[in-house]
Protein backbone atom coordinates (compact mmCIF):
# COMPACT_ATOMS: atom_id res chain seq x y z
CA UNK A 1 0.00 0.00 0.00
CA UNK A 2 1.45 3.33 -1.08
CA UNK A 3 1.73 5.97 1.61
CA UNK A 4 0.79 8.79 -0.77
CA UNK A 5 -2.38 7.11 -1.98
CA UNK A 6 -5.65 8.33 -0.51
CA UNK A 7 -7.06 5.85 2.01
CA UNK A 8 -10.31 4.15 1.04
CA UNK A 9 -13.24 5.29 3.16
CA UNK A 10 -13.42 1.96 5.00
CA UNK A 11 -9.69 2.05 5.80
CA UNK A 12 -10.08 5.60 7.08
CA UNK A 13 -12.91 4.66 9.47
CA UNK A 14 -11.09 1.60 10.77
CA UNK A 15 -7.83 3.45 11.35
CA UNK A 16 -9.74 6.27 13.05
CA UNK A 17 -11.26 3.94 15.67
CA UNK A 18 -7.94 2.12 16.11
CA UNK A 19 -6.44 5.16 17.85
CA UNK A 20 -7.61 3.06 20.83
CA UNK A 21 -6.95 -0.70 21.08
CA UNK A 22 -10.02 -2.59 19.78
CA UNK A 23 -10.91 -6.05 18.52
CA UNK A 24 -12.71 -6.77 15.26
CA UNK A 25 -16.28 -6.64 16.44
CA UNK A 26 -15.59 -3.56 18.60
CA UNK A 27 -14.22 -1.79 15.50
CA UNK A 28 -17.41 -2.43 13.57
CA UNK A 29 -19.77 -1.45 16.38
CA UNK A 30 -17.78 1.68 17.28
CA UNK A 31 -17.97 2.90 13.67
CA UNK A 32 -21.68 2.16 13.53
CA UNK A 33 -22.46 3.81 16.87
CA UNK A 34 -20.40 6.95 16.27
CA UNK A 35 -21.99 7.45 12.86
CA UNK A 36 -25.45 6.67 14.26
CA UNK A 37 -25.84 3.82 11.80
CA UNK A 38 -25.00 5.92 8.73
CA UNK A 39 -21.76 3.99 8.17
CA UNK A 40 -21.53 0.21 8.42
CA UNK A 41 -18.66 -2.11 7.55
CA UNK A 42 -19.25 -5.78 6.78
CA UNK A 43 -17.16 -8.41 8.58
CA UNK A 44 -15.36 -9.63 5.44
CA UNK A 45 -14.47 -6.08 4.38
CA UNK A 46 -13.19 -5.35 7.89
CA UNK A 47 -11.17 -8.56 8.15
CA UNK A 48 -9.58 -7.89 4.73
CA UNK A 49 -8.60 -4.36 5.76
CA UNK A 50 -7.19 -5.43 9.15
CA UNK A 51 -4.87 -7.87 7.35
CA UNK A 52 -3.83 -5.17 4.91
CA UNK A 53 -3.13 -2.57 7.61
CA UNK A 54 -1.05 -5.12 9.53
CA UNK A 55 0.98 -5.81 6.41
CA UNK A 56 1.61 -2.10 5.84
CA UNK A 57 2.55 -1.81 9.53
CA UNK A 58 0.01 0.97 10.03
CA UNK A 59 -1.52 -1.05 12.89
CA UNK A 60 -0.02 -3.77 15.09
CA UNK A 61 -1.29 -6.69 17.11
CA UNK A 62 -1.77 -5.16 20.54
CA UNK A 63 -3.05 -8.16 22.52
CA UNK A 64 -3.64 -11.73 21.34
CA UNK A 65 -4.33 -13.37 24.70
CA UNK A 66 -7.89 -14.11 23.49
CA UNK A 67 -7.47 -15.86 20.12
CA UNK A 68 -11.08 -15.00 19.18
CA UNK A 69 -10.81 -11.32 20.07
CA UNK A 70 -7.34 -10.05 19.18
CA UNK A 71 -6.95 -6.30 19.64
CA UNK A 72 -5.12 -3.89 17.36
CA UNK A 73 -3.69 -0.39 17.71
CA UNK A 74 -2.33 2.26 15.31
CA UNK A 75 1.45 2.40 14.92
CA UNK A 76 3.24 5.77 14.77
CA UNK A 77 3.47 5.35 11.01
CA UNK A 78 -0.25 4.61 10.87
CA UNK A 79 -1.04 7.70 12.91
CA UNK A 80 0.98 9.84 10.46
CA UNK A 81 -0.83 8.34 7.47
CA UNK A 82 -4.20 8.95 9.12
CA UNK A 83 -3.31 12.55 9.99
CA UNK A 84 -2.21 13.24 6.39
CA UNK A 85 -5.42 11.73 5.05
CA UNK A 86 -7.49 13.71 7.53
CA UNK A 87 -5.95 16.94 6.18
CA UNK A 88 -7.02 16.04 2.64
CA UNK A 89 -10.51 15.12 3.82
CA UNK A 90 -10.84 18.42 5.72
CA UNK A 91 -9.96 20.25 2.48
CA UNK A 92 -12.59 18.21 0.65
CA UNK A 93 -15.24 19.22 3.18
CA UNK A 94 -14.16 22.85 3.12
CA UNK A 95 -14.43 22.86 -0.65
CA UNK A 96 -17.99 21.57 -0.50
CA UNK A 97 -19.00 23.93 2.31
CA UNK A 98 -17.57 26.98 0.51
CA UNK A 99 -19.25 25.91 -2.71
CA UNK A 100 -22.64 25.59 -1.04
CA UNK A 101 -22.19 28.86 0.86
CA UNK A 102 -21.40 30.72 -2.36
CA UNK A 103 -24.39 29.21 -4.06
CA UNK A 104 -26.58 30.29 -1.13
CA UNK A 105 -25.61 33.99 -1.42
CA UNK B 1 -38.80 -39.32 5.68
CA UNK B 2 -35.33 -38.47 4.45
CA UNK B 3 -33.50 -35.92 6.61
CA UNK B 4 -30.94 -34.76 4.03
CA UNK B 5 -30.90 -34.15 0.31
CA UNK B 6 -28.52 -33.16 -2.45
CA UNK B 7 -28.84 -30.19 -4.78
CA UNK B 8 -26.53 -29.21 -7.64
CA UNK B 9 -24.30 -26.14 -7.84
CA UNK B 10 -23.73 -24.17 -11.02
CA UNK B 11 -20.08 -23.92 -9.94
CA UNK B 12 -19.27 -21.01 -7.61
CA UNK B 13 -17.10 -19.22 -10.17
CA UNK B 14 -19.94 -19.40 -12.68
CA UNK B 15 -23.03 -18.82 -10.56
CA UNK B 16 -22.21 -17.66 -7.04
CA UNK B 17 -25.18 -15.32 -6.82
CA UNK B 18 -27.61 -17.87 -8.29
CA UNK B 19 -26.38 -20.57 -5.91
CA UNK B 20 -26.86 -18.28 -2.88
CA UNK B 21 -30.42 -17.42 -4.01
CA UNK B 22 -31.14 -21.12 -4.53
CA UNK B 23 -29.96 -21.91 -0.99
CA UNK B 24 -32.17 -19.11 0.34
CA UNK B 25 -35.19 -20.54 -1.53
CA UNK B 26 -34.58 -24.00 -0.07
CA UNK B 27 -34.20 -22.57 3.46
CA UNK B 28 -37.64 -20.97 3.14
CA UNK B 29 -38.98 -24.47 2.49
CA UNK B 30 -37.13 -25.81 5.55
CA UNK B 31 -34.11 -27.30 3.74
CA UNK B 32 -30.96 -25.73 5.16
CA UNK B 33 -27.40 -25.98 3.89
CA UNK B 34 -25.35 -28.55 5.78
CA UNK B 35 -22.17 -28.96 3.75
CA UNK B 36 -20.49 -28.87 0.38
CA UNK B 37 -20.91 -32.04 -1.70
CA UNK B 38 -19.48 -33.18 -5.01
CA UNK B 39 -20.60 -30.52 -7.54
CA UNK B 40 -23.33 -29.36 -5.19
CA UNK B 41 -24.56 -29.04 -1.63
CA UNK B 42 -26.10 -31.24 1.05
CA UNK B 43 -29.21 -29.85 2.70
CA UNK B 44 -30.75 -30.82 6.01
CA UNK B 45 -34.46 -30.80 6.91
CA UNK B 46 -35.50 -28.30 9.58
CA UNK B 47 -37.98 -25.52 10.25
CA UNK B 48 -38.56 -23.06 7.37
CA UNK B 49 -36.59 -19.84 7.93
CA UNK B 50 -35.70 -16.75 5.93
CA UNK B 51 -31.93 -17.19 5.75
CA UNK B 52 -29.55 -15.50 3.35
CA UNK B 53 -26.27 -17.10 2.30
CA UNK B 54 -22.93 -15.60 1.38
CA UNK B 55 -19.50 -16.85 0.42
CA UNK B 56 -15.99 -15.64 1.18
CA UNK B 57 -12.73 -16.74 -0.48
CA UNK B 58 -9.69 -16.66 1.74
CA UNK B 59 -6.66 -18.72 2.71
CA UNK B 60 -6.60 -18.88 6.51
CA UNK B 61 -3.23 -19.19 8.21
CA UNK B 62 -2.79 -21.23 11.38
CA UNK B 63 -4.45 -19.55 14.34
CA UNK B 64 -6.52 -17.17 12.23
CA UNK B 65 -9.70 -19.18 12.17
CA UNK B 66 -10.99 -18.35 15.68
CA UNK B 67 -10.81 -14.63 15.10
CA UNK B 68 -12.11 -14.82 11.54
CA UNK B 69 -15.20 -16.81 12.52
CA UNK B 70 -15.83 -14.64 15.60
CA UNK B 71 -15.92 -11.45 13.54
CA UNK B 72 -18.50 -13.01 11.21
CA UNK B 73 -20.46 -14.60 14.02
CA UNK B 74 -20.79 -11.39 16.03
CA UNK B 75 -22.10 -9.67 12.88
CA UNK B 76 -24.86 -12.27 12.60
CA UNK B 77 -23.18 -14.55 10.03
CA UNK B 78 -22.79 -18.12 11.27
CA UNK B 79 -20.30 -20.36 9.56
CA UNK B 80 -21.86 -23.35 7.81
CA UNK B 81 -19.12 -25.04 5.81
CA UNK B 82 -15.65 -24.58 4.37
CA UNK B 83 -13.89 -26.32 1.49
CA UNK B 84 -10.25 -25.34 0.88
CA UNK B 85 -10.33 -21.55 0.51
CA UNK B 86 -14.12 -21.27 0.21
CA UNK B 87 -16.14 -20.39 3.30
CA UNK B 88 -19.94 -20.35 3.38
CA UNK B 89 -21.98 -18.33 5.88
CA UNK B 90 -25.67 -17.99 6.75
CA UNK B 91 -27.57 -15.14 8.42
CA UNK B 92 -31.15 -14.05 9.03
CA UNK B 93 -32.49 -12.00 6.06
CA UNK B 94 -31.66 -8.32 6.51
CA UNK B 95 -28.23 -8.87 8.10
CA UNK B 96 -25.66 -6.44 6.67
CA UNK B 97 -23.62 -8.00 3.85
CA UNK B 98 -20.13 -9.51 4.27
CA UNK B 99 -18.64 -6.95 1.90
CA UNK B 100 -19.68 -3.31 2.08
CA UNK B 101 -17.28 -1.58 -0.31
CA UNK B 102 -16.02 -2.05 -3.83
CA UNK B 103 -12.30 -2.19 -2.99
CA UNK B 104 -12.54 -5.19 -0.69
CA UNK B 105 -15.09 -6.89 -2.98
CA UNK B 106 -12.59 -6.67 -5.84
CA UNK B 107 -9.97 -8.17 -3.50
CA UNK B 108 -12.32 -11.05 -2.67
CA UNK B 109 -12.59 -12.06 -6.33
CA UNK B 110 -8.93 -11.19 -6.86
CA UNK B 111 -7.83 -13.71 -4.21
CA UNK B 112 -10.04 -16.34 -5.82
CA UNK B 113 -8.90 -15.72 -9.40
CA UNK B 114 -5.24 -15.67 -8.35
CA UNK B 115 -5.69 -19.04 -6.65
CA UNK B 116 -7.55 -20.69 -9.55
CA UNK B 117 -5.23 -19.07 -12.09
CA UNK B 118 -2.17 -20.50 -10.34
CA UNK B 119 -3.74 -23.97 -10.46
CA UNK B 120 -4.83 -23.73 -14.11
CA UNK B 121 -1.70 -22.18 -15.64
CA UNK B 122 0.72 -25.16 -15.29
CA UNK B 123 -1.98 -27.46 -16.64
CA UNK B 124 -2.51 -25.26 -19.69
CA UNK B 125 1.25 -24.97 -20.30
CA UNK B 126 1.76 -28.74 -20.00
CA UNK B 127 -1.10 -29.30 -22.43
CA UNK B 128 0.52 -26.93 -24.92
CA UNK B 129 3.83 -28.74 -24.62
CA UNK B 130 2.16 -32.14 -25.09
CA UNK B 131 0.39 -30.98 -28.27
CA UNK B 132 3.57 -29.44 -29.62
CA UNK B 133 5.29 -32.78 -28.94
CA UNK B 134 2.50 -34.69 -30.68
CA UNK B 135 2.68 -32.46 -33.74
CA UNK B 136 6.48 -32.50 -34.05
CA UNK B 137 7.37 -36.09 -33.10
CA UNK B 138 6.98 -39.48 -34.83
CA UNK B 139 6.73 -43.15 -33.86
CA UNK B 140 6.38 -44.30 -30.24
CA UNK B 141 7.11 -40.81 -28.91
CA UNK B 142 4.29 -39.46 -31.03
CA UNK B 143 1.83 -41.98 -29.59
CA UNK B 144 2.92 -41.10 -26.06
CA UNK B 145 2.57 -37.33 -26.58
CA UNK B 146 -0.75 -37.86 -28.28
CA UNK B 147 -2.30 -39.77 -25.37
CA UNK B 148 -0.84 -37.32 -22.84
CA UNK B 149 -2.15 -34.38 -24.83
CA UNK B 150 -5.68 -35.79 -25.05
CA UNK B 151 -5.84 -36.51 -21.31
CA UNK B 152 -4.38 -33.12 -20.38
CA UNK B 153 -6.77 -31.27 -22.69
CA UNK B 154 -9.78 -32.83 -20.99
CA UNK B 155 -8.55 -31.36 -17.67
CA UNK B 156 -7.05 -28.10 -18.95
CA UNK B 157 -10.08 -26.79 -20.83
CA UNK B 158 -12.50 -26.70 -17.87
CA UNK B 159 -9.67 -25.45 -15.59
CA UNK B 160 -8.81 -22.60 -17.95
CA UNK B 161 -12.48 -21.77 -18.40
CA UNK B 162 -13.05 -21.62 -14.63
CA UNK B 163 -9.96 -19.41 -14.19
CA UNK B 164 -11.15 -17.09 -16.94
CA UNK B 165 -14.57 -16.83 -15.29
CA UNK B 166 -12.94 -16.12 -11.91
CA UNK B 167 -11.09 -13.21 -13.55
CA UNK B 168 -14.32 -12.11 -15.19
CA UNK B 169 -15.91 -11.92 -11.70
CA UNK B 170 -13.02 -9.79 -10.45
CA UNK B 171 -13.20 -7.39 -13.40
CA UNK B 172 -16.97 -7.13 -13.04
CA UNK B 173 -16.57 -6.20 -9.35
CA UNK B 174 -13.96 -3.60 -10.32
CA UNK B 175 -16.33 -2.09 -12.90
CA UNK B 176 -14.07 -3.11 -15.78
CA UNK B 177 -17.03 -4.04 -17.98
CA UNK B 178 -15.04 -4.36 -21.23
CA UNK B 179 -12.50 -6.79 -19.75
CA UNK B 180 -15.30 -8.80 -18.12
CA UNK B 181 -17.29 -9.07 -21.38
CA UNK B 182 -14.16 -10.12 -23.24
CA UNK B 183 -13.56 -12.90 -20.69
CA UNK B 184 -17.16 -14.00 -21.21
CA UNK B 185 -17.03 -14.21 -25.01
CA UNK B 186 -13.47 -15.59 -25.25
CA UNK B 187 -14.51 -19.29 -25.01
CA UNK B 188 -17.03 -18.73 -27.84
CA UNK B 189 -14.37 -17.01 -29.94
CA UNK B 190 -11.96 -19.91 -29.37
CA UNK B 191 -14.59 -22.44 -30.52
CA UNK B 192 -15.24 -20.38 -33.63
CA UNK B 193 -11.51 -19.96 -34.27
CA UNK B 194 -10.87 -23.68 -33.84
CA UNK B 195 -13.72 -24.57 -36.20
CA UNK B 196 -12.50 -22.14 -38.86
CA UNK B 197 -8.92 -23.40 -38.50
CA UNK B 198 -10.20 -26.97 -38.73
CA UNK B 199 -11.89 -26.32 -42.06
CA UNK B 200 -8.99 -24.20 -43.32
CA UNK B 201 -6.24 -26.68 -42.47
CA UNK B 202 -8.07 -29.91 -43.16
CA UNK B 203 -5.12 -31.31 -45.12
CA UNK B 204 -2.53 -30.91 -42.37
CA UNK B 205 -1.15 -33.14 -39.63
CA UNK B 206 -3.55 -35.49 -37.86
CA UNK B 207 -2.44 -34.18 -34.44
CA UNK B 208 -3.28 -30.59 -35.40
CA UNK B 209 -6.70 -31.74 -36.53
CA UNK B 210 -7.24 -33.73 -33.36
CA UNK B 211 -6.19 -30.78 -31.22
CA UNK B 212 -8.53 -28.36 -32.95
CA UNK B 213 -11.49 -30.70 -32.88
CA UNK B 214 -10.92 -31.49 -29.19
CA UNK B 215 -10.71 -27.81 -28.35
CA UNK B 216 -13.94 -27.13 -30.20
CA UNK B 217 -15.62 -30.17 -28.69
CA UNK B 218 -14.46 -29.53 -25.14
CA UNK B 219 -15.88 -26.01 -25.24
CA UNK B 220 -18.94 -26.64 -27.40
CA UNK B 221 -20.34 -29.49 -25.29
CA UNK B 222 -20.56 -27.59 -21.97
CA UNK B 223 -21.82 -24.53 -23.86
CA UNK B 224 -24.57 -26.65 -25.34
CA UNK B 225 -25.45 -28.17 -21.96
CA UNK B 226 -25.47 -24.72 -20.42
CA UNK B 227 -27.67 -23.29 -23.18
CA UNK B 228 -30.18 -26.13 -22.82
CA UNK B 229 -30.25 -25.80 -19.02
CA UNK B 230 -30.56 -22.02 -19.15
CA UNK B 231 -33.53 -22.17 -21.53
CA UNK B 232 -35.12 -24.96 -19.50
CA UNK B 233 -34.79 -22.84 -16.34
CA UNK B 234 -36.30 -19.87 -18.11
CA UNK B 235 -39.24 -21.97 -19.31
CA UNK B 236 -39.81 -23.34 -15.82
CA UNK B 237 -39.71 -19.84 -14.32
CA UNK B 238 -42.58 -18.72 -16.60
Amino acid sequence: MNKNEQLTDSMFYIMAVLAQPRHGYAIMSQIEETSEGAITIGPASMYTIIKKLLKSEWIYLYDDSDSRRKTYLLTDKGREVLEEDLKTRKLMIQLAENGLKEAGK
Amino acid sequence: MKKTKYITSGGLAFSEEKDMKKLQRFSREGWHLKDFAFMGYTLEKGEPADFIYSVDYRTLEDGEEDEYLDVFDSSGWSHVASAATIHLFRAPAGTKPLYTDRETTVEKYGRNSAWIGKAALPLVLLTGIAWAGAILSTGILNAFFFVAAVILTVMAVPAAWTALTAYENKWKAAGRIKAASLAKVLPFLIVMGALIAFVGFSNTNAAVKMFLSMLAGALALPLLVWAVMASANRLRAK
